[in-house]
C-alpha cells in the first residue's frame, strides 16, 4: 500500500516536486511530432550569421563593443544572434506551444487533476523549453568556434548564459500566454520581439542612438542578454555583467510567481 | 404562400408547364453570373475573412516599415561609413536598403496569405469545397485566392512606399512609385508557387515552418537586401539570382534611384512573370484535382 500524505497549505498546494514528469511528457510527445521542424530552428541564427557576417562584415570591418575593444563584425553579431535565438526559442515554446496546449489540447487540465501542482507544470514546461535552447546554443557555439568567433575561453560560459536568458523569457512568456484567447492575439508577440531584436545592440552598438533611446533599450531584457553573452565570447568581462545576471534572476522569479498564479486562477480556483 | 409563389401557381395553372429545356435555360441563366464573376466572389470571401485580424494587418503594415527603417537606416547606416556603390552610383545606405525592405514586406504578406488560409480552405474549414459546390470553377477559386492576397499586398506596399517617401528614401519620386508594382510582382512571383505547394499538401507536418526557415529566410538574407549581392562570395550569389526578391529589388532600386532602365530589366520582369505563371499553372492543376475528388 502506498503511503499518501495529503498536501496542505502554502506552497504545498502548488508544488508536488515533480516538474520532471512534465518534461518527460514533452520529450515523449516530441518523438511523434516533426523533429525536422525542431531541428530547423537551429539554422535561423546560422543563416543570419552567414549573411550579416560575410556581406556586411566586408562593408563594416571592425566594431567597438561596449567593453571598449574592437572586434571583427562577425564576432560582434554572433553572440547577439545567440541571445536572440535563445529569446525566440523560449518565447515561441512558451507562447505558441503553451497556447495550443492550454486552449485546444486541454493538456494542463489533465496534468493538474493528477498530483502535479501549477508550479510543477510551469517549471516543467520551462525546463523542456530550456533543453531545446541548450541544444541550439551548443550547436551555435561550435559553429562560432570553427569560424574563430570565440575570442576567449570564457565563451563556454555563454551556454549557462543562454539558459538563463531562455529561462527568463520562457517564464514571462507563459504568464502572458495565459491571458490570450485567440490566435490573432499571438501576433502582438512579434510587435514586442521585432523592435527588441533590431535595437538591442544586436547588429550595431546602441551608441548610435541618443541617450534617451539608449536608456529605453537598456530597460528591455534582450539588451542585457546580448551584453552578457558578448562579454563572455569576446572575453571582455566587467562587473556590470552582475547586473545583467541579476536582471534575469528577477525576471525568472517574477515570471514564475506570475505564471503559477495564473495557472492556479485558470484551473484551481 | 408568398405572393411570388402565388402568381407562379396561377401561371402554371393557365399556361403549359415549362419544358425541360426551358428549365435548363433558366438554371443556366442563374448560374451565368457566378460563372462569369465567380472568382471575385471568392476574393470577397478572402478579404472579408481578413477582417478577423484587420488590426494586425494595419499595425503590421504601419509598424514594420517604421521599425525596420529606424533599425537599418539609423542604426546600421551609422556603422557603414562609405556610401554604397550600386550600379556605378553612390547612394546613401537608407536609399539602398529601402526598396529591398518594401519587396520583403510584400513577400512576407504572400508567405502568410498563401499558406495557412489555403490549407484551411482545403482541410480545416473546407470552404473551397463550399465554393466548388456552386457554379464557381476550380480555377476561379484559385484566382480568387490570388486576388484576395494581392489586395492585402497592395495595401501593405502602398503604405510602405509612403513611409519610404516620408523618410527621404526615394530620391526620385517621379519613377519611384513604380516600385509599388515591383512589390506586387515580387509577392505574386513568390506567393503563387507557394499557393500551388500549399494546395498539394494533404497533412500539416510543419511544412510551412520549413518554407519559412529554408526558403524565405535565406532569400531575405542572401538576396542583396542589406548589401550589394557582389559582396557575397561567388558560391553564395546564386541564391540571389534565383530569388524573386533580388530581381524585384533590382527593379525597385532602378525605380527609386531614378537612374533609368537597369540593363537587365527584361530579365527581371520576365523571371518574376515566369515564376508567377508557372505557379499559376501548377496551382490551378492542384486546385482542380483536389476539388474534383
Amino acid at each position: 500500500m502506498v503511503d499518501v500524505t495529503p498536501r496542505r497549505g502554502g506552497v504545498r498546494a502548488l508544488w508536488a516536486g515533480n516538474p520532471w514528469a512534465v518534461v518527460q511528457r514533452g520529450l515523449l510527445a516530441a518523438r511523434s511530432s516533426s523533429w525536422i521542424v525542431v531541428l530547423s530552428g537551429f539554422f535561423e541564427p546560422v543563416f543570419y550569421l552567414a549573411s550579416m557576417g560575410i556581406g556586411l562584415g566586408s562593408l563594416i570591418g571592425d566594431v567597438q563593443t561596449s567593453g571598449g575593444v574592437d572586434v571583427p563584425y562577425a564576432a560582434f553579431i554572433a553572440p547577439a544572434l545567440l541571445a536572440v535565438s535563445a529569446m525566440n526559442g523560449a518565447v515561441y515554446d512558451s507562447t505558441w506551444n503553451v497556447f495550443f496546449k492550454l486552449n485546444y489540447g486541454k493538456l494542463y487540465e489533465g496534468m493538474l487533476s493528477t498530483s502535479l501542482g501549477p508550479l510543477d507544470v510551469a517549471l516543467g514546461e520551462m525546463l523542456y523549453a530550456l533543453l531545446r535552447g541548450l541544444l541550439y546554443a551548443t550547436g551555435f557555439l561550435i559553429i562560432m568556434q570553427i569560424l574563430g568567433l570565440n575570442l576567449a575561453p570564457t565563451a563556454i560560459l555563454a551556454i549557462p548564459a543562454v539558459l538563463l536568458i531562455a529561462f527568463g523569457f520562457a517564464s514571462l512568456g507563459m504568464a502572458v500566454t495565459s491571458y490570450m484567447k485567440t490566435f490573432q492575439h499571438m501576433d502582438w508577440i512579434n510587435f514586442v520581439l521585432l523592435p527588441m531584436f533590431l535595437f538591442s545592440s544586436t547588429l550595431y552598438p546602441i551608441t548610435v542612438y541618443p541617450e534617451v533611446v539608449q536608456w529605453i533599450v537598456k530597460a528591455f531584457p534582450l539588451w542585457h542578454g546580448v551584453e552578457l553573452i558578448r562579454g563572455f565570447t569576446t572575453g571582455v568581462m566587467s562587473p556590470d555583467m552582475g547586473w545583467h545576471i541579476l536582471y534575469y534572476v528577477v525576471m525568472i522569479a517574477v515570471g514564475l510567481v506570475f505564471t503559477t498564479k495564473r495557472m492556479r486562477a485558470l484551473f484551481l480556483d | 404562400m408568398s405572393a411570388a409563389e402565388d402568381s407562379r401557381a396561377g401561371a402554371s395553372a393557365t399556361a403549359v408547364p415549362p419544358t425541360l429545356d426551358e428549365l435548363r435555360d433558366e438554371a443556366m441563366a442563374w448560374g451565368r453570373k457566378p460563372r462569369r464573376f465567380g472568382g471575385w466572389y471568392v476574393t470577397e470571401h478572402m478579404v472579408r475573412a481578413m477582417r478577423a485580424y484587420g488590426w494586425t494587418i494595419v499595425i503590421g503594415a504601419l509598424g514594420q516599415p517604421v521599425l525596420y527603417l529606424l533599425g537599418m537606416a539609423v542604426g546600421l547606416a551609422a556603422l557603414i561609413d562609405a556610401p554604397i556603390i550600386d550600379r556605378g552610383q553612390q547612394v546613401d545606405y537608407l536609399v539602398f536598403v529601402a526598396p529591398a525592405l518594401l519587396m520583403t514586406a510584400a513577400i512576407a504578406v504572400a508567405s502568410e496569405e498563401f499558406t495557412y488560409p489555403v490549407m484551411a480552405g482545403f482541410k480545416w474549414r473546407r470552404y473551397f469545397f463550399g465554393f466548388s459546390a456552386s457554379p464557381i470553377a476550380s480555377a476561379q477559386i484559385a484566382g480568387g485566392v490570388v486576388a484576395g492576397a494581392a489586395a492585402r499586398m497592395v495595401v501593405t506596399v502602398v503604405l510602405y512606399y509612403l513611409f519610404l517617401w516620408l523618410f527621404g528614401a526615394v530620391p526620385d519620386p517621379a519613377t519611384g512609385w513604380l516600385s509599388i508594382f515591383a512589390g506586387l510582382a515580387a509577392g505574386l512571383a513568390f506567393g503563387i508557387p507557394v499557393m500551388a505547394y500549399a494546395a498539394s499538401i494533404e497533412d500539416d507536418k510543419g511544412q510551412f515552418a520549413l518554407v519559412q526557415r529554408f526558403i524565405f529566410m535565406p532569400m531575405f538574407l542572401f538576396s542583396g537586401t542589406f548589401y550589394p549581392l557582389s559582396e557575397l562570395p561567388g558560391w553564395l550569389q546564386w541564391i540571389g539570382w534565383i530569388s524573386p526578391l533580388w530581381h524585384a529589388t533590382e527593379l525597385g532600386r532602378a525605380a527609386t534611384y531614378g537612374d533609368g532602365m537597369p540593363p537587365m530589366i527584361g530579365v527581371h520582369i520576365a523571371y518574376l512573370l515566369a515564376l508567377a505563371a508557372g505557379g499559376w499553372f501548377l496551382g490551378r492543376h492542384y486546385f482542380e484535382r483536389r476539388l474534383a475528388r
